[in-house]
């Protein structure tokens, strides 16, 4: 069993109306425990739609989704909470912190929705920061970081559940080349550590030439999908 | 679930919008402190009165009755009362007869409220109008039937002519004639200005010697219960009616108890007109409350899919803004309560010129019920966010 199957999976908006948009036309996808996956394609090509149906933050129109053998169209909308909450970590190109929690509350916020004790959750989130190797910004506001900073406390939100699976949608399209590289270290050190599953999706083919397998999107299908090796980026 | 972080949140963001949330909580704080007062202060007054009517006698009847060139009634309304046996406690002519009072060169015309109430009374006056002796004695029946010349006075009048001289075995003159001072009454009204012991009682039978060919036309009768008082009234009406031709008079017999439920009635109407009122401002701010929870609610949709995102419920967020939203009320109610104590305080003084005590159980209860607006006009924005769909509201900006 696949921890990922996708078959025929269609997501479109406004369905039937003069408006209406094929984000993803048909995807048939399968990802497996452990792997390291970039997404590319070009903007509006569906990379984004597709993250979002994969991560359970939006449903297909059509097509089946099994996240660890269970059809995701089967779950009530706590179950999903559930399963972003337990099985997912995301990773936003936006960092998308809450403004008004520091670091470290940031970070917890995941495990608070897990009904941890309030130690055991401060706990989680500082050992989430020390491996981002932010210990020192533990209540450092996210108006008071740099961009790689906040990335950082941000993959530290998404470990800091142990998820299995980490999804991170352009992780590096808001920072410099430099500290770039660091959060793609981060994500590499994971993947080998603790052999979290990663789809990583990118536009930039140098971010995209870290992983072990690519697959390109265009016009919401699948157009490539092989090992890192067999293809020129 | 756990709600403590989220306490602390909701905290947090009232602090991080103070002057919003201020502004948020302005309609609970006066709806509150609106309640508090005007309750308060009605219920102040209302003691007030009942206060009054206690000192002036409970089970009260007043009779006037007039007849033109009839015979006086004095005497056979007094046998009539004496008849009705044990339901009536005394009876009294209670005519009010011209001053002034003077006692060396002091004279109770130059008195600033006006000179003393003389009443022509029997010996029960002080038993029908609530007066208790102070020193020397009462009328008596004997004074009554001799048509002494005493009098007894009433403590602002015995203070006015005598200050702190013993003004009993003096003579004072009434209109020049001279009475002998017998007794002083008790002060029963010690903080009005126009006081009820403002007052001084002769034996009545020196009507004529004052006012020639004048019937006495004021009765007091005192029932010895508010049963009793219903009962009295109406077998007085009948007995007047019987002696009084109505081509020739007219008469009334009125028992002061109406007035007693009648203010009584009055007194909770207003209460519960000015709560009511109050109690719209309540729902007013619980508008507001409702208004600033959709703004913030639209405002933090990104928040919303965030959290979404990393796993919170719907029931999570339902709490979140509910619990939000019952913080703003809850400070605005306690915010609310403290105004309302520091009105009722100063109204009170400016108003009734007593201090007045709020009323705590208004105070709790206005409490409760601002935390209640909060939870019940937070639910529908609390509900809206809690069905956002994550993607939807990470798409916000």
């Amino acid at each position: 069993m696949s921890l990922i199957e996708l078959q025929q999976i269609s997501r479109i908006y406004n369905e039937g109306m003069a408006n209406e948009v094929r984000a993803l036309r048909g995807v048939d996808l399968t990802i497996g425990r452990g792997e390291f996956v970039a997404i590319i394609g070009a903007s509006g090509s569906g990379k984004s739609t597709l993250m979002n149906v994969l991560g359970c933050l939006d449903l297909p129109t059509r097509g089946s989704y099994r996240l660890n053998g269970q059809l995701v169209s089967r779950m009530t909308d706590d179950e999903l909470s559930r399963v972003r909450n337990e099985e997912i970590g995301f990773i936003f190109q936006g960092y998308n912190l809450i403004p008004a929690l520091d670091a470290q509350e940031n970070v917890e916020l995941p495990l608070v929705y897990q009904g941890l004790s309030a130690a055991r959750r401060a706990q989680r989130a500082r050992e989430a920061l020390e491996q981002v190797g932010l210990s020192d910004r533990l209540h450092s506001y996210p108006s008071q970081m740099s961009g790689g900073q906040q990335q950082r406390v941000a993959i530290a939100r998404a470990i800091s559940t142990n998820a299995p699976i980490l999804m991170a949608d352009e992780p590096t399209g808001a920072l410099d080349s430099h500290t770039g590289r660091q959060v793609l270290d981060i994500l590499h050190r994971l993947h080998q550590e603790r052999g979290t599953t990663i789809l990583l999706i990118t536009h930039d083919n140098h971010v995209a030439a870290t992983a072990r397998r690519i697959i390109r999107i265009a016009d919401g299908r699948i157009v490539v999908d092989c090992p890192r090796e067999e293809i020129a980026l | 679930m756990n709600l403590a972080p989220s306490f602390r949140m909701a905290l947090r963001s009232i602090r991080a919008n103070k002057v919003r949330s201020l502004l948020t909580m302005l309609g609970i704080i006066i709806g509150v402190a609106a309640v508090i007062i005007l309750v308060s202060l009605v219920q102040a007054s209302n003691r007030h009165l009942k206060a009054y009517y206690e000192r002036l006698g409970s089970n009260r009847i007043t009779i006037s009755a007039e007849q033109s060139g009839g015979a006086d009634l004095t005497q056979p309304l007094l046998d009539f009362c004496l008849r009705l046996g044990p339901s009536v406690l005394g009876a009294t002519p209670d005519a009010t007869t011209e001053g002034p009072l003077r006692y060396h060169d002091k004279s109770t015309e130059q008195m600033e409220t006006g000179g003393p109430n003389v009443k022509l009374g029997s010996h029960q006056f002080s038993l029908c109008n609530n007066f208790q002796l102070a020193r020397g004695r009462d009328l008596c029946y004997m004074d009554v039937q001799a048509s002494q010349q005493v009098i007894v006075l009433g403590a602002r009048t015995a203070e006015y002519l005598f200050d702190y001289q013993d003004p009993v075995g003096r003579t004072v003159l009434l209109r020049g004639h001279p009475f002998k001072v017998v007794g002083v009454y008790q002060a029963k009204d010690p903080d009005s200005e126009y006081s009820m012991d403002n007052v001084a009682v002769i034996p009545y039978t020196l009507c004529r010697l004052l006012d020639h060919r004048r019937n006495l036309d004021t009765f007091t009768v005192r029932a010895a219960s508010a049963g009793a008082a219903a009962e009295v009234t109406s077998r007085l009406s009948g007995f007047l009616r019987g002696k009084i031709d109505n081509e020739r008079g007219y008469f009334s017999v009125y028992s002061e108890n109406q007035d007693v439920r009648a203010s009584d009635q009055q007194n909770r109407t207003m209460s519960m007109v000015l709560g009511g009122i109050a109690g719209i401002s309540l729902l007013v701010g619980g508008i507001g409350i409702m208004n600033i929870m959709l703004v913030t609610v639209t405002e933090r949709t990104r928040e919303i899919g965030i959290r979404k995102a990393i796993g919170a419920r719907r029931r999570s967020i339902l709490a979140q803004f509910l619990l939000e939203a019952s913080v703003v009320c809850g400070i605005g109610g306690l915010l609310g309560i403290v105004l309302g104590i520091a009105g009722t305080f100063l109204a009170g003084q400016l108003i009734l010129r007593t201090a007045v005590l709020p009323n705590l159980a208004i105070s709790v209860g206005a409490f409760v019920f601002s935390v209640g607006l909060g939870v019940g006009f937070g639910i529908y924005p609390a509900a809206k966010a809690s069905k956002l769909q994550p993607v939807a509201a990470l798409r916000a900006d």
